[in-house]
């Protein structure tokens, strides 16, 4: 059994490994909700789901039931979704608009700052009963950054700007490319569970290795993936001569530090991209901020970045990917397309619609996955062998300039193992 | 959802089809599905065919929120070419499946187009790798006169659990 010192973790983790029990060991995944989630900054939602004063939106951090919601004053609020008084959830739905929030247990109600406001039957309440004392508790720390809420549980701990870092330059990039430099998540959410460990989902964003193989049923006879962007004919060289084709080892990923990361860009045909749907884009993002910011900004950058430990942003066909764990071997997975505010809409209606097939339960790509997962987590059970490995390009990074990050190619490792640094650091020191 | 006129069903004189042939032919789409004639299955869509299954209840547009599935012709082929390929990891093993078609009933005929709208309940049973599930739902077809039979010109699948997790859904409801 597993007791949690600095000495049992430690030895989890080796410079090119990983043990097995990281991913199977339903202690280390108690710790992970303690020691992890329960300090780290979590990405909880947009700003833009909750437009309105009242609006709100439920979700958890880890484990733990939060309500994400926009008072009078505009301010958004993210408050544990628990009455104080016997413990039931107070919301219930996913989104909804609750000026005031009652709990159905035994009718206390809560304003939109958490204050309770009203308890039924006042005056069986003890002699010294505060309502002050009984609000409904606000996370320790909330932060935004381009309309993208983080919050953490623990009210000490790392900066969010020093955790954010170079991750800032990601949303940026994606913002930037909305004509009115801001982003909505309001077109629904992609829902889908796997019976596997969540670390899976984290380290796959920016694994390009397994493309050719883990997809390979999305690639044609051409070695090229179906078109993932408005205004492409066709999608990345994937597959040349029966081998990972060049275009594709070229990629890159960078180690951000506190286990972020991302890769950089699939080479498309970006001389062809055209549509007359991209066309009016491009033109309505030039209105605003000119054509040669437009051109810089439409350059691709990035594939997909991870923002540690439950967020992702794919640049390529854009979303926000939110990582949930709920056991050691279940996650679920949400993933919300991203509307550029100020583009026409059949710009974002394309994205929307392109995004079904990549992400949704049902989708090209996300299916393969999700079997990948699920048989990772099948073959960890055996026992006799200890360690998984992680140790492709290992010393073979080089130190990019531009980042000042450690970078390497996409098809290593080398993501992967910062994310098992930043584990490291949050796991072996007590709560 | 309109009310269901059964005088409109029996008596209309211009109506060449006896309600049983939609019936019959959602029994067909059925069966090609549960035999994984997908490629022959997609060859039951008009060229501007649409299968949608959206992702909340009551969903109104597919371009303005996400959907389970919203295929044209051209994701259509990918997806159906993705189902044919032997790297296709999530259907190893394949998925076994049922479908139950029940209550079945002509919503609206539109003669100018030669469209009918035909609304039926839908029960699929997915056995794969050890798990059985269960997808239940009401669907809508409207269907286009095509010789003595129909193409799909557009099917729609309303989930009773659309809004839900679910894991991996390779084959088409």
């Amino acid at each position: 059994m597993l007791n949690g010192t600095l000495d049992t973790i430690g030895r989890l983790i080796e410079p090119g490994r990983v043990s097995r029990r990281v991913y199977t060991d339903p202690d280390i995944f108690e710790l992970e909700m303690q020691r992890l989630f329960g300090r780290s900054w979590l990405f909880v939602g947009h700003e833009s789901q909750i437009p309105n004063p009242g609006d709100y939106f439920t979700t958890e951090l880890g484990r733990q039931p939060v309500i994400m919601i926009r008072h009078r004053d505009n301010s958004v609020r993210v408050l544990l979704n628990r009455c104080t008084h016997r413990g039931a959830k107070v919301l219930n739905e996913r989104s909804g608009n609750a000026p005031r929030m009652s709990c159905l247990y035994h009718g206390w109600v809560f304003d939109s700052d958490g204050k309770l406001i009203g308890v039924p039957v006042a005056e069986g309440c003890s002699a010294n009963f505060d309502t002050n004392d009984f609000g409904l508790a606000p996370v320790p720390r909330i932060e935004t950054y381009r309309g993208f809420v983080f919050a953490s549980l623990a009210a000490k701990g790392i900066s969010f700007d020093d955790h954010l870092g170079g991750m800032k330059a990601n949303i940026d990039d994606l913002a930037d490319r909305a004509p009115d430099g801001k982003l909505a998540l309001d077109a629904g959410v992609h829902r889908y569970m796997f019976h596997g460990n969540w670390k899976l989902q984290v380290e796959n964003v920016l694994d390009s290795y397994h493309v050719p193989f883990g997809h390979a049923s999305t690639v044609s006879k051409d070695g090229t993936q179906f078109a993932r962007r408005e205004g492409d004919e066709r999608g990345a060289k994937v597959i040349e001569k029966d081998r990972t084709a060049a275009d594709w080892k070229i990629r890159r990923s960078y180690d951000m530090g506190h286990g972020h990361g991302w890769t950089s860009n699939t080479k498309l045909d970006d001389d062809k991209r055209s549509s007359p749907v991209y066309e009016a884009y491009v033109n309505a993002l030039a209105a605003k901020v000119g054509e040669a910011r437009a051109n810089d900004i439409l350059k691709p950058k990035f594939h997909n970045s991870l923002i540690y430990p439950n967020v992702s942003i794919m640049g390529l066909n854009i979303h926000v990917r939110v990582i949930k764990p709920i056991a050691v071997d279940l996650t679920e997975v949400n993933v919300y397309p991203i509307r550029l505010v100020g583009a026409p809409e059949a710009i974002n209606a394309a994205n929307i619609r392109l995004l079904n097939v990549t992400h949704s339960a049902a989708s090209f790509v996300q299916t393969d996955d999700a079997e990948s997962f699920f048989r990772v987590q099948k073959g960890l059970q055996s026992q006799l062998t200890e360690w998984v490995d992680i140790s492709r390009g290992l010393g073979a990074e080089d130190h990019d300039q531009d980042t000042n990050a450690p970078r390497g190619k996409a098809t290593d490792e080398l993501v992967v193992r910062g994310q098992y640094r930043a584990w490291l650091d949050y796991m072996r020191e007590a709560a | 959802m309109a009310a269901v006129d059964m005088d409109t069903m029996t008596r209309k004189p211009e109506l060449a089809f006896a309600p049983g042939d939609f019936e019959l032919f959602l029994h067909h789409e059925a069966r090609l599905l549960d035999e994984r004639r997908f490629r022959e299955w997609m060859g039951l869509f008009t060229d501007d065919g649409i299968y949608w299954v959206p992702a909340v209840p009551g969903q109104e547009s597919p371009l303005n929120h996400v959907s389970l599935f919203y295929d044209d012709r051209t994701h259509m082929k990918t997806r159906v070419a993705r189902l044919e390929h032997p790297m296709i990891h999530v259907q190893t093993p394949p998925s076994r499946t049922v479908h139950q078609i029940g209550r079945a009933m002509l919503e609206e005929t539109q003669n100018d187009r030669g469209e009918f709208l035909i609304y039926s309940t839908v029960i699929m049973i997915e056995y794969r790798q050890d798990n059985q599930r269960l997808f239940g739902g009401h669907q809508y077809h409207r269907l286009r006169r095509e010789g003595s039979s129909f193409r799909i010109a557009h099917k729609k699948v309303d989930l009773v659990n659309c809004d839900g997790p679910f894991g991996p859904i390779a084959v088409p409801i």
